[in-house]
């Protein structure tokens, strides 16, 4: 009863300032990538587009069977029109698109540092904390007020943590875990990752954080680097995770392997929509300042590469345009040579009917 | 059985005559004498204590009597290296009668074969259930992967004019690949295991080739009738099982179905169970042929893939919604089923949980009712049962009944 009167009290002394402390969207883009806020980037119009075209939609990836503890069922048959198989179809690709939806990528959450107030009266009250926990039901997690009581006195803000803690106790979420679960620690992960489990620890890192955890985006960026490095990039294609991997690595400016599998898988569309995205996140960069002219994708993926001065990409790019060469000779010699059968063919049968006719 | 043997080889008497009839008779004779019941004393129960033939040489080497002798060529080489061996007597082993003795009555009754529980059968005695490997080849085809499932294996009898009551035995049996070949058939015998081998070499000449979807489980749900036998059959996901009776559990096996349910209505005849399941997988119908006799699609929805619609058949014309009556039943299930609804009855709690003592029960074991979570959860936690306090105070732990030590108890 005390603990909701004072609550009571303090959502409405408090509650202006804790949403300030908390807002982790500020569009204010400072200098130094530690200090840059993702946000504001990753939430642009064009960059989310950008992302959702290079995570590509293969159904049979999407709808992949899932383990997810669930006990499996018969499966279900139907006997369907065409106009009922295609609604089927279209229901099923609305949801691919809810399968598809990216976690977010936004700035590190900071501590509240203020004070509330100071009692040196109540020093020593108790050997414990005392956290007073605001329960309305309708309230935003975010913005919940939560404020500890310490030992020595003083009134504070709660820390995320204890935050994350209190909250799961009152308004548990399925799945989450009141402490990190061990697979987060570096040991384990390391065993999970060398066994290229990445969408279960991303998935299972979803559940367990917040996206402005720092310990959401200390795993999610192992895993992103581990992936870089060993170029499994195809294990992430289609998932709802490609999108923030390719963001981290444009963010981080590290696209080199991602570009180069692209240009090996002749996904050309894709590593010129890559260049684009990191042009859009750093403006200033040579390629962007010199403009290119041309339209064609080959030629621009070209022109990244001469000015960021990338020999690798070039010289895949150069392969490549070979190998196109080569596709394209071979295609009009199989095209020759069809219309030549065609054409003896049409003689052989004209001779026969010249037979027939004698 | 001494005195048996000596008043049947007349030696009672101790005539002249008599004692030379010893000579003539041979070993068989003198052991049917022993072994042999009439068949009018067989008939009142005798004959079952009687003693069996056995050979009463046991033990015995060639040249190696009570003095052992070394016969060269006869038990021993002649040569050894270049020197020519003597015949020469070798020292007497004063245990050897001992040991014959011990030797022959170590192995008086021959020994059981015992059957470990996967190839044991259904029950311990009987064959049925029990696997007898594939059947015997036919010059060069060779029944490579299959084997036989015995399904029923019994004594059946008959009256006949001239010998009374005949008895056989009646071998019903399955063979498969566990690939989709699969086959079953019938033999009697006078012995079982001459019955057995006829009906596993049937069984192979009447193989045939049952469809599957998926190499797991059955293509559709279906029922079927052989006399008064029903058996509804469903089609499950992998990993379900074999949830069926014995008998179609076997012809599964043998056939490679993997995931069934089954559920036998009416008489639970072994050889009705077998033939209305196989007449019921024979007449299934493929995803093509249903969608050709509904002209529909067939299409299927598996929860685990998020209902992502794979369509399995077309056919060549798809009808079009206003050339669907709206009386026209389109339940999959139930065309396949043949328009049958399987009853599903709904299951009552039990008996008990209208008791007073159930509640109590349930009051006594809530305090308990999360502890294996809790358990695992400390356990993986701590690597031990105690809690957070256990840091500050030792006293804070779980008391485990120690076990006595030795030397305590000695004390």
């Amino acid at each position: 009863m005390l603990s909701y009167r004072i609550n009571n009290f303090l959502r409405h002394t408090y509650a202006c300032t804790i949403s300030n402390c908390r807002s982790f969207a500020s569009t204010s883009v400072e200098t130094g990538l530690e200090e840059r806020n993702p946000a504001p980037y990753f939430f642009n119009r064009n960059v989310q587009s950008y992302l959702k075209r290079l995570t590509t939609v293969d159904y049979a990836k999407i709808f992949r069977t899932r383990k997810d503890g669930h006990r499996l069922k018969a499966p279900e048959y139907k006997f369907l029109t065409d106009e009922e198989l295609q609604e089927a179809t279209e229901a099923a690709k609305r949801r691919a698109h809810k399968y598809l939806q990216m976690p977010p990528v936004v700035k590190k959450r900071v501590d509240p540092s203020v004070l509330l107030c100071e009692d040196p009266a109540l020093k020593g009250h108790d050997t414990a904390k005392y956290v007073f926990t605001d329960i309305t039901y309708d309230l935003n997690d975010k913005e919940r007020p939560i404020v500890v009581r310490e030992p020595e006195g003083t009134l504070r803000h709660a820390t995320w943590q204890e935050r994350d803690r209190i909250i799961q106790i009152y308004f548990p979420k399925p799945a989450r875990e009141i402490e990190k679960p061990k697979m987060f620690e570096a040991e384990y992960l390391k065993d999970l990752l060398d066994r290229n489990e990445y969408i279960f620890i991303l998935d299972r890192a979803c559940v367990q954080f917040e996206p402005d955890d720092p310990d959401y985006q200390a795993v999610t960026r192992e895993v992103y680097e581990h992936i870089n490095r060993e170029k499994h990039f195809d294990i992430l294609r289609s998932t709802r995770h490609f999108g923030p991997m390719v963001f981290h690595l444009a963010w981080t400016r590290n696209i080199d392997n991602l570009l180069c599998e692209m240009i090996e898988t002749g996904r050309i569309e894709h590593a010129a929509i890559l260049i684009r995205l990191v042009h859009l996140i750093y403006p200033s960069m040579k390629s962007v300042i010199e403009k290119c002219n041309v339209r064609d994708n080959v030629e621009f993926i070209m022109h990244y590469a001469h000015l960021e001065e990338k020999s690798i990409v070039e010289k895949l790019l150069q392969s490549y345009k070979e190998l196109q060469q080569v596709h394209q000779i071979v295609q009009e010699d199989i095209k020759q040579e069809q219309e030549q059968e065609h054409s003896i063919q049409n003689l052989n049968s004209e001779t026969e009917k010249v037979n027939i006719n004698q | 059985m001494a005195c048996r043997m000596l008043h049947i080889c007349r030696v009672v008497n101790n005539s002249i005559k008599n004692v030379q009839s010893i000579n003539n008779e041979t070993g068989d004779e003198l052991w049917k004498g022993v072994t042999s019941v009439s068949n009018a004393g067989r008939r009142r129960g005798r004959g079952r204590g009687v003693a069996k033939k056995r050979d009463l040489n046991k033990g015995q080497i060639i040249g190696m009597g009570k003095i052992p002798i070394q016969f060269p060529g006869l038990n021993t080489p002649v040569f050894r290296g270049k020197e020519l061996v003597q015949q020469q007597k070798l020292s007497v082993d004063p245990e050897r009668k001992q040991k014959l003795i011990e030797f022959r009555q170590s192995q008086t009754r021959p020994m059981r074969v015992k059957l470990s529980p996967l190839e044991r059968g259904w029950t311990s005695s009987k064959m049925g259930g029990r696997k007898i490997g594939p059947p015997d080849p036919i010059e060069e085809d060779t029944f490579e992967g299959f084997e036989t499932w015995v399904l029923e294996n019994k004594m059946i009898t008959c009256m006949t004019g001239n010998l009374g009551r005949k008895n056989r035995v009646s071998s019903f049996v399955v063979i498969g690949n566990g690939n989709g070949l699969a086959g079953f058939a019938i033999s009697k015998a006078p012995v079982a295991k001459a019955s057995l081998k006829t009906a596993k070499n049937r069984a192979g000449q009447r193989l045939m080739y049952i469809p599957r979807y998926k190499e797991h489980t059955v293509l559709h749900d279906f029922f079927t009738q052989f006399g008064s036998t029903k058996i509804f059959v469903k089609k499950m996901h992998e990993g379900y099982g074999l949830v069926c009776h014995r008998v179609i559990k076997a012809c599964c096996e043998a056939i490679g179905i993997k995931d069934i349910y089954a559920k036998v209505e009416g008489a639970k005849n072994v050889k009705h169970t077998v033939k209305a399941f196989f007449i019921g997988l024979l007449q299934q119908k493929s995803y093509q042929q249903l969608a050709e006799e509904k002209r529909l699609h067939v299409v299927e929805f598996k929860a685990e893939n998020g209902n992502y619609p794979v369509v399995l058949a077309s056919p060549a014309q798809v009808r079009k919604p206003n050339e669907v009556p709206s009386n026209e039943p389109l339940d999959f299930t139930q065309y396949v089923m043949g328009n049958r609804v399987v009853l599903k009855k709904k299951k009552l709690p039990p008996f008990f949980t209208k008791l007073p003592s159930y509640k109590k029960r349930l009051v006594k074991l809530e305090r308990t009712r999360n502890s294996d979570e809790t358990r695992i959860q400390l356990l993986a936690k701590y690597g031990k049962l105690h809690s957070f306090l256990t840091e500050k105070y030792p006293e804070a732990q779980l008391l485990c009944k120690r076990k006595p030590r030795e030397d305590e108890t000695v004390e």
